[in-house]
C-alpha cells in the first residue's frame, strides 16, 4: 500500500513536471493556431465584413456562395496547377542537383554552400530582383534574349495570361529546389556502399543502380518531403502576391491569394474565412489519403 | 555585495522609469502615414523635430505604413487599442475605417484651422458627410498629361502644342511610333494607378458618375463604353508590360525615353532632370485630353488626417501640432516632401513664399500652376453629387475599375462585356 502510494505520488510529480514543461508550448499553439482556427470557422458562418464589425449568424450561406463562385473554382484550379508544377520541377531539379553534388569533384564544398543562396534571400528582395530582371521594357533577360536574336519582341513574363503562372512557378522553384537538393543529399549519404558494390559485381549499370538501389532507399525521405512539400507549396502566398498580386486578371490567383483579396481588399472576412476552411478541409483529406496510400506511412514500416 | 545589488536595483528602476516616462509629463502623439520614400520621411521628420523642440511637453513621432497593408495594420491596432492618434487617409479609406467607430469627427478643429488658413472646398468635401467632417485635408494630387518635348520634336510634333483632344492624342501617339518612339504608356494592371488613370479618362469622356443620385450603380453606360474603347487603343500603343505596372515603371519609362507621354500626378517633376539626363525644359505638362463631346478634368484627390483618439490631453496636443503644421511657413516646407506632387489644400499655403520658393516648385512654376488649375476640374469616384457614397471604399479597395480594364486588355473581353462584368462586380461589392 505504501509502495503504491509512493509510486502514485512520484507519477504525479513527474506528470506535473511534464505538464509544466510543455505548458508554454501548448499555450502558444492554442493562442496562435487553435484560437485563430476556431475563430475562422466561426466567422465563416457569419456575415462579418471586416474584423471587429458587427455580425450575425448566417449558417452555410458563405459556403454556398463560394461553391457557386466561378472565381473560387478558378483559384482552386490555379492552386492545383501551382502545386503540381512546383512539385514536378522541384523534384526533378532537386534530385538532379543532389546526385551531382554527391559526386566527388573539385569545389564540391563551395557548390554545396552557395547552392542555398536563393533559399536565404528574403522573399521581398527576391520578388523585386525578379520583377526587374523580367521587366519587358528594361529587364536584363529580355535584353539578352533580344541581343542574341532569340526573340524579336520582349516577352511579357509576369504580365501576360500565358506566361505569368509558368514564370511564377519557375521563380518559386528556383528558390526552393536547393532546399530539396540538400535534403536528398543528406539522405543519399545514409545509403551504405555495400549494395552498390554488390550491384557492380552483378554488372548493373548506373541507371539500374539508381532504379533498384538509390530510389527505393530514398523513398521514405521522398515520401515525407512529398507530403510536407505539397502542404507547404499550396499555402504559399508571399512570392505570388509580391510578383503578380494574383494577376494579370486572376491568372496567378491561387486560394491563399484569393483568401487575402477577399479579406483585405473586398473586406469580406466571412467569405475569406469560408475559403480558408474549405482549403483546410481539402488539405486534411489530402493528408489522410496520402498517408493511407503511401507505403512509407504504413504502421509496419514505422515499426521496422 | 549588498551595495552592488542596491546600485543595480536603482539603475534598473531608473531605466524602467525613463522608459515609462515617469519623470516627464510629455504627451505622445503617434502619426501613421504612408509616405514611404526615405526623402519624404526625412522632410517630415525635420518638421516634427522642430515642433518637438518648440514644445517640450509634446512628443510627436511618425511611423510609416504601406498602403498595401494599411488596412490590416490599422484594424489590428484598433482591435488591440493601440491605434495612432493621427492616421493618414484617403477619402475612400476613411469610409471604411469610419465603420470601426474610432474615427472622431473633426468639425471644431477643422473650423478653427479653416478660419485661419482657408481650406479649398474641393479638398474638404470628400471628407464631409453624415453631418461631420471626418478628416483634415493634408495635400491634393491631380492627374496631368506629361510629355517629353525633346521626343515630340524628334517626331516632328510641336512641343508647345500638346494634344488636347482624344483624336489629337491618338494621332500624336501614332506619329511618335512612326519615329521609333513608344508614344504613350498607360497602365492596365490590378493596381490603384490603373483605377486612377482610367478614371481620369472617364471624367474626360463624361463618364465620371459610377453612382446615380440614388446611390445605384450606373457604371454600364455608353459614355463608359466609349471611354474604355479609347483606353484600349491607348493600351495597345503602350509597352506590353503595362499590365503589371505600379507607380515606378511608367516614371522610369518616361524618364529614360521609352515612352513619350504618361498620365500621372506631379511626382514626375522632382527626379526628371537627374533621371532623364535632359534639361528640365523638356518636360511638358498639359490637361488630360478629352473628346469633342467631353469635358476638361482628371482625378483629383486630397489626402487627409483622421483623428483616432478621444483623450482630451492628446486632442489638445494634436490641435497644437496641426496649428503648427498648417502655418504657411511650415506647411510649404512640409509639402516639399515631394515637390510638385503634393499640392496645397489651403489658400494660405498657396499664397506662401515657403511653398513657391522650393527649388523644384520654382523651376517648374508654370507646370505647378497648371496642376493647381487642373485640380479645379478634378473629380473623385464616389464623391460627386455633393454627397459621399460610403460604398465606394468596397469598390476602390478591390480596384474594380482596374480589374475591368484587365478583363478587357488581358482576358480580351470587349469593352461592353468587360463593363458589364465590372458593373456586376460593383453591385456584388456593395450588396
Amino acid at each position: 500500500m505504501k509502495i503504491k502510494h509512493k509510486m502514485k505520488s512520484s507519477w504525479n510529480n513527474t506528470s506535473l513536471f511534464g505538464i509544466i514543461l510543455i505548458a508554454p508550448l501548448l499555450l502558444w499553439i492554442v493562442a496562435t493556431i487553435v484560437y485563430p482556427l476556431i475563430r475562422s470557422v466561426w466567422m465563416s458562418f457569419t456575415d462579418v465584413d471586416f474584423l471587429g464589425s458587427n455580425s450575425s449568424f448566417v449558417g452555410f450561406n458563405n459556403y454556398i456562395d463560394l461553391i457557386k463562385d466561378i472565381e473560387f473554382w478558378s483559384a482552386f484550379g490555379k492552386s492545383i496547377i501551382w502545386t503540381i508544377g512546383n512539385a514536378l520541377l522541384q523534384v526533378i531539379l532537386g534530385f538532379a542537383t543532389a546526385l551531382i553534388i554527391n559526386q566527388q569533384f573539385k569545389g564540391k564544398k563551395f557548390v554545396r554552400t552557395w547552392i542555398i543562396l536563393s533559399w536565404i534571400i528574403p522573399t521581398i528582395v527576391l520578388a523585386i530582383i525578379w520583377r526587374w530582371v523580367l521587366n519587358s521594357s528594361f529587364g536584363i533577360l529580355n535584353y539578352i534574349l533580344q541581343a542574341l536574336n532569340l526573340i524579336d519582341q520582349p516577352i511579357n513574363f509576369l504580365g501576360s495570361l500565358q506566361m505569368a503562372m509558368p514564370t511564377v512557378i519557375f521563380i518559386n522553384t528556383w528558390r526552393w529546389f536547393p532546399f530539396l537538393a540538400i535534403i536528398v543529399l543528406a539522405a543519399l549519404q545514409t545509403i551504405p556502399a555495400d549494395p552498390y558494390e554488390a550491384a557492380d559485381i552483378d554488372g548493373a549499370n548506373s541507371l539500374q543502380k539508381f532504379i533498384y538501389i538509390t530510389f527505393p532507399m530514398l523513398r521514405p525521405t521522398l515520401s515525407v518531403l512529398g507530403l510536407i512539400g505539397t502542404l507547404w507549396s499550396i499555402n504559399i502566398f508571399d512570392v505570388i502576391y509580391m510578383l503578380t498580386r494574383g494577376g494579370p486578371a486572376g491568372g496567378t490567383e491561387t486560394i491563399p491569394v484569393f483568401v487575402y483579396q477577399k479579406a483585405f481588399q473586398e473586406y469580406a472576412m466571412n467569405k475569406a474565412s469560408a475559403a480558408a476552411v474549405l482549403l483546410f478541409l481539402f488539405l486534411l483529406a489530402f493528408v489522410l489519403f496520402y498517408i493511407k496510400v503511401e507505403p512509407t506511412f504504413k504502421e509496419e514500416n514505422f515499426l521496422r | 555585495m549588498r551595495k552592488i545589488t542596491s546600485i543595480l536595483l536603482v539603475i534598473c528602476f531608473l531605466m524602467v522609469a525613463v522608459s515609462f516616462n515617469v519623470f516627464s509629463k510629455q504627451v505622445e502623439i503617434k502619426i501613421w502615414h504612408m509616405e514611404q520614400p526615405p526623402h519624404r520621411v526625412k522632410v517630415f521628420q525635420n518638421v516634427i523635430d522642430e515642433f518637438n523642440k518648440q514644445n517640450p511637453d509634446i512628443y510627436v513621432k511618425q511611423q510609416v505604413l504601406d498602403w498595401m497593408n494599411a488596412y490590416q495594420k490599422t484594424i489590428a491596432a484598433i482591435q488591440a487599442r493601440q491605434a495612432p492618434e493621427i492616421l493618414f487617409t484617403l477619402p475612400d479609406f476613411t469610409t471604411v475605417i469610419k465603420q470601426t467607430g474610432v474615427v472622431q469627427p473633426v468639425d471644431d478643429l477643422f473650423n478653427k484651422l479653416d478660419k485661419k488658413y482657408d481650406f479649398i472646398d474641393a479638398a474638404v468635401n470628400p471628407y464631409t458627410y453624415d453631418g461631420h467632417t471626418w478628416a483634415i485635408p493634408t495635400y491634393g494630387m491631380v492627374h496631368m498629361m506629361w510629355y517629353r518635348k525633346d521626343l515630340f520634336e524628334k517626331a516632328g510634333l510641336d512641343p508647345d502644342n500638346p494634344p488636347q483632344t482624344w483624336d489629337e492624342l491618338l494621332e500624336a501617339v501614332k506619329k511618335l511610333e512612326e519615329n521609333g518612339i513608344t508614344g504613350i504608356g498607360v497602365p492596365a494592371s490590378h493596381h490603384m494607378y490603373t483605377d486612377q488613370a482610367i478614371y481620369s479618362f472617364m471624367i474626360a469622356g463624361g463618364a465620371h458618375e459610377i453612382f446615380n443620385e440614388d446611390g445605384e450603380i450606373v457604371f454600364n453606360n455608353p459614355k463608359t463604353i466609349k471611354t474604355f474603347k479609347f483606353y484600349n487603343q491607348l493600351v495597345n500603343h503602350s509597352p506590353q508590360d503595362c499590365t503589371g505596372w505600379s507607380w515606378a515603371e511608367p516614371q522610369l519609362a518616361f524618364n529614360n525615353g521609352t515612352i513619350a507621354i504618361a498620365i500621372e500626378k506631379g511626382q514626375f517633376l522632382g527626379p526628371f532632370e537627374e533621371e532623364s539626363g535632359v534639361d528640365g525644359s523638356n518636360l511638358g505638362g498639359a490637361p488630360v485630353p478629352y473628346p469633342e463631346d467631353g469635358q476638361r478634368g482628371s482625378i483629383y484627390y486630397p489626402n487627409g488626417m483622421m483623428i483616432l483618439t478621444k483623450d482630451k490631453e492628446k486632442l489638445a496636443a494634436v490641435e497644437k501640432f496641426l496649428n503648427y503644421l498648417y502655418e504657411p511657413e511650415i506647411n510649404g516646407k512640409w509639402l516639399a516632401m515631394e515637390p510638385g506632387l503634393f499640392l496645397p489644400v489651403t489658400n494660405a499655403t498657396l499664397n506662401s513664399e515657403s511653398f513657391w520658393s522650393n527649388p523644384i516648385v520654382d523651376k517648374y512654376k508654370d507646370l505647378v500652376k497648371l496642376m493647381i488649375e487642373q485640380s479645379k476640374y478634378g473629380r473623385l469616384f464616389g464623391f460627386n453629387h455633393q454627397t459621399v457614397n460610403q460604398n465606394i471604399g468596397k469598390i476602390a479597395g478591390q480596384h474594380i475599375l482596374a480589374q475591368t480594364v484587365q478583363k478587357m486588355v488581358v482576358k480580351g473581353l470587349s469593352p461592353e462585356e468587360a463593363i458589364k462584368w465590372g458593373e456586376e462586380k460593383m453591385k456584388e461589392a456593395i450588396k
